[in-house]
């Protein structure tokens, strides 16, 4: 071989390009290869927040059903050396290099990473259709409904994902007799954490406003002390894999909150225990807006001694709402918080008596209203 | 398996190219790669399709068997007609199967209003592909253009051969035929094959699958805006394109790396100056295949005008048809079929006298209405699109279609300039230069690299995108 091409057998009219070309190939496609035999993939995707996946069990009836095949792709993917690494390579190419506005749906705006999403309006008539039924299985309660805007919304400019204006389209005639508390104006693009799609618990004033004006509340103003959590990556960052300044988280105390109780139901027991209201260490776990009514529960009740009047709220609700409803001790006796992804409403009243005369409030974000099929109501 | 897979990549490939050089070649003989070539195919065709793997293997033999009766006929023309009309039926029939069945029964009851319940056959991978390839050898054997195979496992070496197993290019037997048999293996060969393999890979991942993504948004949105349908118009033009180029360069590259030589199937068809210069760019195997075994046998263009029509429609109408069980597809092969009517009988002469750039818009049009066709899931649906590109659209501009043509526009701009030899011409050009071509000593593997390892951050980052021409 030299460098016009030459020699003979193999290396015949191989030229110094060629033999560059040739070692570029093998090295990367064995150089893979060998590693992804010598290193050992994580159970878990951090940055993800979720399980990687596991190489799947090698029978004669996944092979057949082309199961194991599936699962081996899966596996391949995720089990990559350098994954996280390599995600942030496409990343920088989808932003930077090809020069898109989002990444499948995510974007980094004005108000920080988000994922856009269009309205789903058979699942927003599903969701609305459950809500109307256990409203009228409730018919001596105050009833309201509120969406938690997207934060995309807020973004800087139009994204092809949540409108309010359709939101309440898609649920026109859906839920009459049901009061709509509106919270779009309530809100802008600083009330969410940049790299996470949930909101800011400090900057909920707005919030708590338009629901004590819907509700006739005269708005408590407590003396809130703002106490610092620290600072984590949100959903949005990991999906992302883009380099992002970290959140901080903070949360709300005060002589309400502080002075109220909670408790959880036990999903394996079925009694109600006492919990924290802010569980400092579950902020290192997986999710760190875990830190507001421990995470994922079924039913929570909060009692408020403190309380400005003795009513009592209900909230159907989502994970946003764990943040919202310890500001809420401020004027509720008792909030009780129902989550219907964990709680079947067939089993609803085993757990809780509903007061005549009380509010419920089915408070939802249009990630919940865009998959209603999670939510257990039959 | 996806050529476009970690799997592939990372765990199929490494280990055959591996094993295939270290299988040895005593005194020249392939037989110990051609093994295993084909172990390797039929584990890439039993990974995503573990049950048909038999039906593939069983139309390789039916092909092989009737191929030795029409050599066992040579000389009696009647024997070896009867032979060749069986490998017609055994493959043309198993096509027929599992790919039309439904469609019939759908039509059947349709027109006389019967309930027959559909049998929902899951189509096999490739199945048109390897059908036309056997069916090729079968021909190629009767017209005595080549010579029978005796070796079975030869016979399914080609037939099978994963690089263009299941999208092509129908590679003819009596193309590969001495390369079967003998081939050699060169360094420059195979970093030649590799460079095109990781061209062609990136061309699905970074352009198709992206422009991809484009055209399902299209599809998802009720924006009903001239825009918004021009916009899939082109995005689909270049998506097809660059997903079916990108798999014909891995075929290509790959068949070469392993001693072949694949003859093209594409040459820059978004340049062409007529619909007929158009087809002899686009997919040249399959429509050198339909020329050669049905519009020639026809009588060509060597018979009277009508039936030169006829021969031309008949053509157009297996074109359209090969490419799906629906009358969108039907639809998309006559209105090509209605174009090259019109160049050869009418305005052919006139296209030839147009300044290249407005025939070359006049292709373009022409291409980007029939993409509306093929990728429609019905006629009605394709009509939409095609109204709102011209007419009917409610708005010019819509606030999705704004924002997507934002998001897209450099995709789409790197996709259209790459679609023209502008890319090759350059580079050439540069190579032929004393210092281009030390630079490009240099900047080639750098740039293979760096588009491997972005292809593979796509790969593990991203989601199933299969080859549209996977489905045929």
């Amino acid at each position: 071989m030299n460098k016009n091409g030459g020699g003979s057998g193999f290396f015949k009219g191989a030229s110094a390009r060629h033999l560059a070309v040739f070692i570029t190939f093998i090295a990367l496609i064995g150089g893979f290869f060998i590693l992804n035999r010598l290193v050992k993939p994580p159970d878990v995707s951090a940055s993800e927040r979720r399980e990687l996946a596991k190489l799947p069990e090698f029978t004669a009836s996944a092979l057949a059903s082309a199961e194991f095949m599936s699962g081996f792709e899966n596996f391949a993917a995720d089990s990559f050396v350098f994954r996280d690494g390599l995600r942030a390579v496409r990343a920088a190419a989808v932003f930077d290099l090809f020069m898109q506005t989002d990444k499948s749906g995510l974007y980094f705006g004005a108000s920080g990473a988000g994922k856009f999403e269009k309205i789903d309006e058979d699942s927003y008539r599903g969701a609305a259709g459950k809500i109307r039924a256990l409203a009228e299985s409730l018919p001596d309660l105050n009833k309201y409904f509120a969406i938690i805007p997207d934060k995309s919304i807020y973004a800087g400019g139009y994204l092809p994902g949540f409108d309010p204006s359709e939101a309440r389209a898609a649920l026109a005639g859906q839920l009459d007799g049901i009061e709509y508390v509106d919270m779009t104006g309530a809100l802008d693009g600083g009330d969410f954490y940049r790299t996470d799609l949930h909101w800011d618990q400090t900057r909920l004033a707005g919030v708590c406003s338009a629901l004590y004006d819907a509700m006739d509340i005269s708005a408590p103003a407590p003396d809130d002390v703002i106490v610092t959590a620290g600072e984590f990556y949100g959903v949005y960052a990991g999906q992302l894999a883009l380099p992002m300044a970290a959140d901080t988280m903070r949360y709300v105390s005060n002589a309400y909150i502080d002075g109220a109780a909670v408790s959880y139901l036990n999903a394996r027991t079925g009694a109600m225990a006492p919990g924290p209201m802010y569980d400092a260490a579950l902020f290192s776990g997986r999710d760190p807006y875990d830190l507001f009514l421990s995470g994922a529960q079924p039913l929570i009740v909060i009692d408020s001694p403190n309380s400005r009047t003795d009513r009592e709220l209900y909230m159907f609700r989502d994970s946003f709402s764990s943040s919202l409803a310890p500001l809420l001790t401020a004027a509720y006796r008792r909030v009780t918080l129902i989550d219907l992804r964990y709680l079947d409403s067939r089993v609803l009243s085993a757990y809780v008596d509903f007061k005549p005369g009380s509010d419920v409030l089915f408070i939802y974000s249009t990630q919940i209203l865009n998959n209603e099929s999670i939510l257990l109501v039959k | 398996m996806l050529f476009s897979s970690i799997t592939f990549l990372y765990y199929f490939l490494p280990v055959v190219t591996a094993l295939y050089f270290i299988a040895p070649m005593p005194r020249g003989s392939t037989a110990a790669r051609n093994a295993v070539l084909l172990l390797a195919s039929v584990t890439f065709y039993a990974w995503g399709e573990p049950v048909y793997v038999l039906l593939m293997l069983g139309q390789a033999l039916s092909g092989w068997i009737f191929g030795l009766l029409i050599d066992r006929a040579r000389g009696n023309r009647r024997l070896a007609r009867a032979a060749l009309l069986g490998s017609i039926i055994a493959g043309i029939g198993g096509l027929m199967f599992f790919k039309y069945t439904d469609f019939l029964i759908g039509n059947v009851n349709s027109l006389f209003g019967l309930s027959v319940g559909a049998l929902k056959i899951a189509l096999p991978i490739g199945i048109s592909f390897y059908t036309f390839q056997i069916l090729s050898y079968d021909f190629d054997l009767y017209l005595g253009k080549t010579s029978v195979q005796r070796n079975f496992f030869t016979l399914a070496t080609y037939v099978t051969l994963f690089p263009q197993l299941i999208a092509g290019p129908i590679v003819r037997y009596v193309d590969v035929e001495r390369e079967l048999r003998s081939r050699s293996h060169t360094l420059a060969d195979f970093a030649s094959g590799a460079r095109r393999f990781i061209v062609g890979l990136g061309k699905k991942v970074l352009i198709a699958n992206v422009l991809g993504e484009l055209v399902a948004v299209y599809k998802s949105s009720d924006e009903n805006s001239a825009l918004f349908a021009w916009l899939y118009a082109a995005a689909y033009s270049l998506h097809i394109y660059f997903d079916f180029s990108g798999y014909s360069d891995m075929a290509i590259g790959m068949g070469r790396m392993f001693g072949f030589k694949f003859l093209e199937n594409f040459n820059y068809p978004y340049i062409a100056d007529s619909i007929t210069d158009f087809w002899r760019r686009w997919h040249i195997s399959l429509s050198s295949w339909f020329r050669d075994y049905v519009y020639i046998p026809l009588g060509g263009n060597r018979v009277k005008p009508a039936r030169h029509m006829f021969n031309i429609l008949v053509v157009w109408f297996l074109t359209g048809f090969w490419h799906g069980a629906g009358w969108n597809f039907i639809v998309w092969g006559m209105f090509f079929a209605f174009w090259l009517l019109v160049e050869k009988f009418a305005l052919g002469k006139l296209l030839k006298k147009l300044p290249r750039p407005v025939s070359r818009v006049y292709v373009l049009l022409c291409v980007a209405v029939s993409w509306a066709f093929f990728d429609a899931p019905d006629i009605p649906s394709a009509a939409r699109t095609v109204t709102s590109m011209f007419a009917g659209a409610d708005s010019l501009a819509g606030r999705e279609s704004l924002y997507y043509l934002r998001s897209y526009a450099a995709p789409l701009i790197a996709a259209a300039i790459g679609a023209t030899p502008l890319p090759a011409t350059l580079i050439g050009k540069l190579g032929r230069a004393r210092a281009g071509a030390a630079v490009l000593t240099v900047a080639e593997p750098l740039f293979l690299a760096a588009l491997l390892v972005l292809v593979t951050a796509y790969l593990v980052d991203g989601s199933f995108n299969p080859f549209i021409y996977f489905r045929f």
